[in-house]
């Protein structure tokens, strides 16, 4: 257990102690989502908005998440074997992503001469890379710790100022950050081209059809099948390549 | 003060402070994990070895994690802000179920209604994204990778970012009902992205603000003579029709501008 340039990763990454800090992060996570809850039902019926309509919206977003959560599932389970899985669980689950995590874990292990699972990724390389992940993982929240009050502030100053840009700020910010979002994924391959264009035609069939036929269940589940769509069809595309 | 605005403005004090004190204590557990493993293993690791391989990965990202609140802030909102940052996966889990849910509802992002229809479908993605987490990578984890073909994993690896994203812009579109402002977030993406990125590469970590940046400006500047409101239609059901009555009125529907 001791012999810290072992490659026996596992051994130092399934420690109890990781597994009680991957708990009680979750934890937390509930209790925030718990307190968020009350506190939206206390708001809700003088802000004319019921309670009936705000359990639709947790509803909504569970469904809306079940689809991209379950690929994040089948990418954090391909991390198990380098990281163990509380560490898995505690970057995953917290602010970043299977991309930034694995290239921030490669980067720390090169700091050291060795590859992500190679021959050189030791015990002692999974610390020091799952030290600088956890670090730079929260310096996201530090960051949102410090900026958010100040841009309240700010949003407040606008909204007192010209009170209408607060009705066209929020919307043109969504547009522009997931059409950049969305074209940041265009030139990176034919098929993700083909993702983006599957994914959004059947989104955009799903939602004439959700309000032609009036079905409110295919709004919450739309996000889901298009994914699952845009999937197969890939699935089909790239392997239909490879013969 | 109407009690709506008392009602919102209690939400904002709550979901601050508790927000700020969850995060908080996430952020503390999360940089204690690691220093647990040192202290209780037997690591030939020194300080230096540690800074280093920090300073490595700061150097891709640190300025990403500066930049990533202050672009999603504008849609996001306060409470909000709190649930995203510690949950990560903001772009391809949380927003996306806030819009689904925005767009079932039938109310617009970063009005009040927009705002707590939000905050509630952010808790049922958390919830889905905690219990997946840990029933089917912290339960199920091992057993699922040995019963999992890799290509699937190879697939969802590669091509998922693109497969959620397509449809959220769609969706997106149709739920924030702003013609000009769709408009200009399509050119000033294109621009960014495709031209200005390229040209020049230190760009790149500043690429998604600045597209959101020009385009809120863009779409600021270029409103029209009433406002959103004349090519929007009224979302809420409870916002004035008449564009004079309008503004004077959005100072109350929107974040309320006091404390």
């Amino acid at each position: 257990m001791s012999t810290a340039s072992s490659n026996d990763i596992w051994a130092v990454a399934q420690s109890p102690w990781l597994w009680v800090c991957a708990l009680v992060v979750f934890a937390v996570i509930g209790v925030q989502s718990w307190i968020y809850i009350r506190a939206a039902r206390a708001a809700g019926e003088d802000v004319g908005i019921s309670r009936r309509d705000l359990n639709r919206a947790f509803r909504s977003g569970a469904a809306a998440s079940v689809g991209p959560s379950l690929a994040v599932v089948l990418v954090a389970i391909a991390l198990l074997t380098l990281f163990g899985t509380p560490a898995v669980l505690m970057r995953i689950g917290l602010v970043g992503s299977a991309a930034t995590e694995t290239a921030s874990a490669t980067i720390a292990a090169s700091s050291m001469g060795a590859d992500l699972g190679g021959p050189a990724w030791t015990q002692e390389v999974f610390v020091v890379a799952f030290f600088a992940m956890c670090v730079s993982g929260g310096a996201w929240m530090l960051f949102t710790l410090i900026f958010t009050p100040i841009l309240k502030r700010g949003s407040r100053r606008i909204a007192r100022v010209n009170p209408r840009a607060m009705a066209i700020i929020p919307g043109s910010a969504l547009l522009a950050a997931f059409m950049a979002l969305t074209i940041t994924e265009l030139p990176k391959s034919a098929i993700h081209v083909i993702a983006v264009l599957v994914s959004g035609a059947s989104m955009a069939a799903m939602m004439w059809l959700a309000r032609r036929f009036d079905l409110g269940w295919l709004k919450e589940w739309a996000l889901g099948l298009a994914i699952i769509i845009a999937l197969a069809v890939i699935y089909v595309v790239h392997h239909g390549h490879l013969g | 003060m109407n009690t709506a605005d008392l009602a919102m403005s209690r939400f904002e004090h709550t979901t601050a402070r508790w927000g700020r004190a969850t995060m908080g204590a996430v952020l503390m557990v999360s940089l204690a994990a690691p220093l647990i493993l040192l202290a209780v293993g037997d690591f030939d690791i020194t300080f230096s070895q540690l800074l280093t391989a920090y300073l490595a990965v700061a150097a891709v990202y640190l300025v990403l994690a500066m930049v990533e609140p202050i672009t999603y802030f504008p849609i996001l909102g306060q409470a909000a802000m709190y649930q995203a940052f510690m949950i990560g996966n903001i772009a391809n889990k949380l927003l996306p179920a806030a819009i689904v849910a925005q767009n079932r509802l039938d109310v617009r992002p970063g009005s009040r209604k927009g705002d707590l229809v939000a905050v509630m479908a952010i808790c049922g993605a958390a919830v889905v994204h905690i219990v997946s987490l840990l029933l089917f990578v912290g339960v199920l984890g091992t057993w699922l990778l040995s019963v999992v073909p890799e290509p699937v994993i190879e697939i969802a690896q590669l091509y998922i970012l693109p497969a959620i994203l397509g449809a959220v812009v769609v969706q997106a579109v149709v739920t924030v009902r702003q013609a000009r402002s769709t408009g200009f977030a399509l050119v000033m993406s294109l621009l960014v992205i495709l031209v200005l990125v390229p040209l020049a590469p230190a760009i790149g970590p500043f690429g998604i603000a600045l597209a959101v940046l020009l385009t809120v400006l863009a779409s600021w500047f270029f409103r029209g003579p009433s406002g959103p409101q004349e090519e929007d239609g009224d979302a809420d059901g409870d916002r004035p029709v008449v564009p004079g009555a309008a503004a004077s009125a959005e100072s109350g529907e929107h974040r309320p501008p006091r404390s």
